[in-house]
């Protein structure tokens, strides 16, 4: 099996270790500048999307080719719930296609990636994490967040060399206890550092000449130990340098080794040694030879610099939880019955007269004929027709929480295209629209977000961005 | 078909009564009615229709009987709920009931408490009258929809902020005059224009405010309207449309209203250039730029002009508002459309008061459910 292509996602807000020292008094994660830092309504699953939906596109993969989906996170929004079936959904996979659930452990990533590239004709793996830790520790200092997504199919460019495993018991070196939401460790350093030493060198060790290597991609926690860990596994550090990407994003996590196998292979790496890591310990090793350039569609630039304040507003911090009341309620199962729109913005076609509707159901809004519709998924860019920005205290009290976080938000409705032309209009939320409200005739791509959570159950659907913000 | 009238209208002062229920709500406005229908006693009353959207947040099963029999009425009774527009359609239904001949008076009013949950609640139960699986849920409320509007209009039209400001002064302005007005105060054009922003472009002032009151109107056959303070209900129309805006093939109007217009004037066999008088939805600004457009009293993107021009000021060719319209007199929802239909009847038989506007021989009501899925236009004529 090889590698048909790669997508890469990372928040675009960070914190740098500067802020957090200015805050705190100091600033615990080695070898990180700064940590990429979710907005109030991104969580491990639209990282995902936005990765997945990158990869297929750089593979040139269309989603009905693909038999299987491999999810690899610790930081899935739920201890129970198959994360894998709402993530197919955004990404359109269909219901025939296979998942399989990875997690435990930062380890998952190379799972998952492994399991892949044991069965099926077309895969897509995704590992995606945003880890938290107590921010009187160094977890928590380094806690970033990214998603690396994978394309394995019989032909690509990205031939796998060589790959192998090992298991190590090496308890409380990192760990998080069962519903809470922070992980943490022991801090017993040289101990950590010998764990993941050991357990990363065995796995390496089953792999031919990992010192030739034009690139080193190292599961790493902070910027610090793969280089420490650089000699035992026989790599040079600058071999190091070209895959890790701790320094910019912080701990990504089951995303992290993947994370920087996607910037080896986008700065041109041809040989790369991939090992990923989780404690406890595991790790998986691969070797990737790009026979000619592995696609890559990585968005991991940083572009907007939170102060302590704003990143710890962005994370709950301050949020006081959506208000009592009712009214206007969608239940679970109403909302499910349109996730197609939500997810994937699938308008109908009248039967009758042709024209798009959104959503596609009741009397056709042109002819108001009620003959039924054939599915028509509008394109993800649109054009806003009409905008508000709802202020804060405003916002209903569904996103009374993301305006807190986030603080105030953009309404609009967007005209997306059909897919034989023509347009239907979309009430859609619109993101990063900075200080003014979207104008008219603005350029907004729909991408994954989360809605709001009701219940306990989180809501997902698309919201727009800015076409220019959507170009990183 | 046999003509209808108004033969007496009352309502409550418009504003927070945490001393009231809506059960006494409801009974003072009756009583204005009725004591307003010289002549008229409560077993004159063959029927009652209620409009209401709830009781803070409550919805109550039989909400209409509820108010109907604390005030000894024993009535068929029904409850109507187009929103905002409930007790429009009340009203609408009344004046059906004593055209068909099915009644000879006809009760018609509505209700609502609003100011008794907190901020949070209230604008949990308002989105009720929105599209709530798609607006909603990006985080849409009503004023961001009507900002939504505005923001169309802005683009399409020669419009601005000041704008819509002007529509809000001019309400303040009328609303001082009204002892009913919930927020009777005066406001400059700077006052309204740099407030602080709820959905942009929309300011607070050029946002009702919630409120609580209630509003009775007695529908009656010409027979019983005879030697009564009467106004002839000449035109009632009504229109819906689709609940969300986006659903719909402009933002820049309000469909609903132009069906419920055309509606009223054919049966009033008038044209909006006879109408002397409005009382016209102003839930937000923009609203009122849109009905000036939607009702014919001038052409697509006009509206700011007549505000320019006074031409809608209490004392220029077409005034609207008078009473201080939503903005200012206040906005209980289901109350809304019968205090209008009250406040014509005032003009029209000349119990304005100090408000009163002379040679006023037609007079128009515009109320509108939501973000326009519904809408209902009354045209009362009286004696000059």
């Amino acid at each position: 099996m090889r590698l048909a292509g790669v997508g890469a996602y990372a928040p675009r807000f960070r914190l740098s270790g500067d802020a957090v020292a200015d805050a705190l008094g100091r600033f615990r994660a080695r070898g990180v500048d700064s940590v990429a830092v979710p907005d109030a309504d991104e969580d491990a699953l639209t990282m995902a999307a936005e990765a997945g939906e990158r990869a297929l596109d750089a593979a040139g993969v269309e989603v009905d080719e693909i038999d299987a989906l491999y999810l690899a996170s610790t930081t899935l929004p739920y201890d129970e719930e198959a994360g894998a079936g709402r993530l197919g959904s955004l990404l359109d996979l269909g219901e025939a296609t296979r998942s399989a659930q990875f997690g435990g452990s930062t380890d998952a990533g190379g799972e998952a990636l492994a399991a892949a590239l044991d069965g099926d004709d077309h895969a897509l793996v995704v590992a995606s994490d945003a880890p938290r830790g107590a921010f009187d520790e160094a977890i928590g200092h380094a806690a970033g967040a990214g998603a690396a997504a994978i394309v394995v199919a019989p032909d690509g460019p990205g031939r796998i060399a060589g790959r192998s495993a090992a298991t190590t018991t090496y308890p409380g070196t990192r760990f998080r206890e069962r519903g809470d939401s922070e992980t943490t460790g022991l801090g017993v350093t040289s101990y950590d550092r010998q764990a993941y030493r050991e357990t990363v060198a065995s796995a390496v060790d089953g792999l031919d000449a990992p010192e030739n290597a034009d690139a080193a991609a190292l599961h790493a926690p902070d910027g610090d130990l793969p280089y420490r860990a650089a000699g035992a596994l026989g790599v040079e550090t600058d071999a190091v340098t070209e895959g890790i990407v701790a320094r910019r994003l912080g701990d990504t996590g089951a995303a992290s080794a993947l994370l920087g196998l996607a910037g080896a292979l986008d700065d041109g790496a041809e040989d790369v040694l991939v090992a990923t890591y989780g404690s406890g310990g595991a790790a998986h090793a691969f070797r990737v030879r790009a026979e000619r350039d592995v696609p890559v569609d990585a968005a991991l630039s940083g572009d907007r610099t939170l102060d302590f304040a704003a990143a710890r507003r962005r994370a709950g911090a301050f949020d006081s939880g959506t208000p009592e009341g009712g009214g206007a309620y969608v239940s679970v199962p109403s909302f499910r019955r349109t996730l197609a729109q939500r997810h994937r913005l699938v308008a109908g076609e009248c039967v009758a007269c042709g024209s798009l509707c959104f959503p596609a159901e009741g009397a056709c809004t042109d002819c108001g004929a009620r003959e039924g519709y054939d599915d028509a998924p509008l394109s993800r860019r649109g054009i806003v027709e009409a905008s508000t920005t709802i202020s804060q205290g405003g916002a209903p009290p569904e996103f009374v929480p993301q305006q807190a976080r986030a603080g105030e938000y953009a309404s609009a409705i967007v005209a997306f295209e059909g897919p034989d032309g023509g347009r239907a209009s979309v009430p859609l939320q619109v993101v990063l629209a900075g200080e003014s409200t979207p104008e008219i005739g603005d350029e907004v791509v729909a991408v994954p977000r989360l809605l709001y959570e009701q219940e306990g159950v989180r809501r997902y659907g698309l919201k727009g961005v800015p076409a220019t913000e959507n170009r990183r | 078909m046999r003509d209808a009238y108004v033969v007496g209208a009352g309502q409550t002062a418009f504003g927070s009564f945490p001393e009231e229920s809506y059960r006494s709500l409801f009974a003072t406005a009756f009583d204005r009615a009725m004591a307003a229908a010289d002549g008229l006693g409560p077993a004159d009353i063959d029927e009652a229709v209620v409009g209401t959207l709830g009781v803070g947040g409550r919805q109550l099963g039989l909400s209409a009987p509820a108010v109907t029999e604390h005030v000894g009425l024993s009535v068929p009774t029904t409850r109507v709920e187009n929103a905002c527009a409930a007790s429009g359609y009340a009203v609408r239904n009344a004046v059906q009931a004593v055209k068909s001949g099915m009644a000879d008076v006809v009760l018609a009013g509505g209700y609502e408490v609003m100011t008794d949950a907190s901020g949070d609640a209230t604008k949990y139960w308002l989105g009720v009258s929105g599209e709530t699986e798609w607006e909603r849920l990006t985080g849409t409320t009503f004023a961001g929809t009507y900002a939504q509007m505005a923001s169309a209009y802005f683009d399409e039209y020669d419009a601005d902020v000041d704008d819509l400001s002007r529509a809000a002064v001019k309400n303040h302005a009328n609303g001082a005059q009204n002892p009913h007005a919930q927020l009777g105060f005066e406001c400059s054009l700077e006052d309204a224009s740099d407030a602080a922003t709820v959905a942009d472009p929309l300011t607070l002032y050029h946002c009702c405010p919630t409120s609580d009151g209630a509003a009775a109107v007695l529908v009656a056959s010409e027979e019983v309207a005879e030697s009564m303070d009467a106004a002839r209900v000449a035109g009632v129309g009504a229109g819906s449309d689709r609940v969300g805006l986006f659903e719909r093939d402009t933002y820049t109007s309000i469909p609903a209203s132009e069906r419920a217009a055309d509606a009223a004037y054919e049966m009033a066999d008038c044209g909006p250039d006879e109408i002397d008088l409005a009382e016209v939805h102003d839930c937000f600004a923009i609203a009122e730029l849109l009905a000036y457009e939607d009702l014919g009293f001038c052409e697509p993107g006009e509206a700011p002009e007549l505000l320019r021009e006074g031409v809608t000021d209490a004392d220029g060719d077409l005034p609207v508002n008078v009473s201080g319209g939503l903005k200012s007199k206040g906005h209980p929802i289901g109350a809304t459309g019968a205090g209008q239909i009250a406040e014509l009847w005032k003009q029209l038989t000349g119990n304005a008061g100090d408000r009163q506007v002379e040679g006023v021989e037609r007079g128009l009501a515009h109320n509108v459910g939501g973000s326009g899925g519904a809408a209902v236009v009354t045209i009362l004529e009286g004696e000059a």
